[in-house]
């Protein structure tokens, strides 16, 4: 099982989400009382304060377990360097992806500053995840279009839609290409209705683990728990679970 | 004693509940009573077919359902005279969905319903979330406006919109906050923490079936920073308080 949505703590910003400090050891000790084999990595500081720091933080963090995490950097890409430090992020730091949250790191997706920055994923062979849900920053095609102009990059929305979008999220994926949908804090019927009509393979889960104010990650494991409780078939589970998001990480994870 | 403070029943565009599948549900979770709303399309248009759905419902459950009422408050006077007709056969509450019915809870379109469920001592379901129409703080600012009514606030703002939760039930002492979709350990925790909010204003629901109960039941079960008097906050003394007077003395 691969959660495609977790996160470092928040070591240096202070935020509305409680947070608990916990080292990788204790994320894999998470990992394995929930059944996760693998976790995507995201920064947690880096979307409140998006600096190489933050990146180097969420790469050291992973590469304690390199069998079981792959890590995500981010940028704020109107800044003059934030092409190099994606470039530092595959080229120096392994990152497979880079993680936008537009809403909090206040940018448009339809800004042309992105476009040399996706350039260098996709050139890396990186996927884009992006926060999605979320007004007026975060819709779900607002990042489809952004996906459009960039085909050859595999784009995820890094929420499915939570609770209003995920109608447009179904919607984005199943007419964008390279679109994909993390279900991760989407709400249980809409979850159902999305691997039921999401194309195959496009559909994965995420628990967004890492903001709790436990090292234990109650609610993320309260959220794997949650998944045999949403009426989905076992071969849908498996999808979004296992083959999708190994299909996306193409080898880097064993 | 475990009450469910907001569960839709019938049709609605992805999911389905009738009573007896509700009523299993809450056997087998250990849930004893439950608030039961019209599902969406009687929410948002057939008003009439819905609220006598589910006050027929709660007349059939022996007591352990109680129903909220719902009117279109674009239907104006025939707004009023629908709640009066579900008052009639039983309703207890009013539940609104700014979404699913068209309107900004501060454009007064709401304000005769909230007059009639004033005049009833009737709490007032608002249903929020990311909609700009269904934000948690003017929905704060509608209920500062009514301090004599009781208001319920739908799955306190889920999910993006939980940073605006706490911040509303602070601004409005007659706001209660709901447990639907909410983790203890990043949202809930926050309400139990802060004096000026506390368990008492923090109502368990399932949200029943957009949801699985279970997972709803077991976070609140599992809310392990919170007292065991607390948890009865939660878990029925909130609600309890939400209806008042309409509270039966077995839902205590």
């Amino acid at each position: 099982m691969i959660d495609f949505h977790t996160h470092t703590p928040a070591w240096k910003s202070a935020t509305w989400l409680a947070g608990a400090t916990f080292g990788a050891r204790e994320f894999v000790a998470f990992m394995d009382s929930a059944g996760i084999d693998a976790a995507v990595v995201l920064s947690h500081d880096g979307l409140f304060d998006p600096t190489p720091e933050a990146n180097d933080e969420v790469a050291a963090f992973v590469a304690e377990y390199p069998d079981r995490m792959v890590a995500f950097g981010t940028v704020s890409p109107r800044q003059s360097t934030a092409v190099a430090e994606v470039e530092r992020c595959f080229a120096g730091l392994g990152m497979r992806g880079l993680k936008l949250h537009p809403w909090l790191q206040g940018f448009s997706l339809h800004e042309r500053s992105l476009d040399p920055i996706c350039e260098v994923v996709a050139g890396a062979g990186g996927i884009l995840l992006s926060h999605d849900g979320t007004p007026p920053y975060s819709t779900p095609l607002q990042i489809a279009a952004l996906a459009r102009r960039h085909p050859r990059l595999p784009v995820v929305l890094g929420h499915g839609g939570l609770h209003d979008c995920w109608r447009e999220a179904l919607a984005a994926t199943v007419e964008t290409p390279n679109l994909y949908l993390c279900i991760c804090g989407t709400p249980p019927y809409a979850a159902r209705r999305i691997l039921a009509e999401a194309p195959p393979g496009k559909v994965m889960f995420g628990t967004d683990a890492g903001l709790s104010d436990k090292a234990s990650q109650d609610y993320a494991v309260a959220r794997v728990r949650e998944i045999d409780g949403w009426g989905i078939t076992p071969a849908q589970k498996h999808s979004m679970l296992v083959e999708a998001p190994k299909a996306l990480l193409s080898g880097w994870l064993s | 004693m475990i009450i469910d403070a907001h569960v839709r029943l019938g049709q609605g565009r992805e999911v389905t509940l009738v009573a007896d599948q509700l009523l299993a549900t809450m056997d087998e979770l250990g849930i004893d009573k439950a608030l039961v709303a019209p599902d969406e399309r009687c929410t948002a248009y057939d008003n009439q077919e819905g609220n006598a759905a589910v006050c027929q419902a709660a007349l059939a459950s022996g007591g352990r359902l109680l129903a909220y009422a719902v009117a279109n408050p674009w239907r104006g006077r025939r707004a009023v005279e629908e709640l009066a007709r579900a008052r009639d056969a039983g309703a207890v509450a009013l539940a609104v969905d700014p979404v699913l019915q068209g309107f900004d809870v501060l454009d007064g379109l709401l304000d005769p319903l909230l007059a009639y469920a004033g005049e009833q001592d009737w709490f007032v379901y608002i249903r929020t979330g990311t909609p700009p129409t269904a934000l948690p703080l003017p929905v704060a600012t509608l209920a500062r406006r009514y301090p004599e009514l009781r208001f319920f606030m739908g799955k306190s703002g889920a999910t993006d919109f939980w940073i605006d939760a706490a911040p509303a039930l602070r601004h409005a002492p007659n706001l209660w906050a709901d447990t639907a979709y909410a983790p203890w350990d990043t949202v809930l925790s926050e309400f139990a923490r802060d004096p000026e909010i506390g368990t008492r204003r923090c109502a368990f629901s399932t949200d029943a079936p957009y949801t699985v109960p279970r997972a709803e039941l077991a976070r609140v079960l599992e809310w392990s920073t919170i007292s065991a008097e607390q948890r009865a906050d939660v878990l029925s003394g909130s609600v309890v308080r939400l209806l008042g007077p309409h509270a039966p003395s077995t839902w205590s």
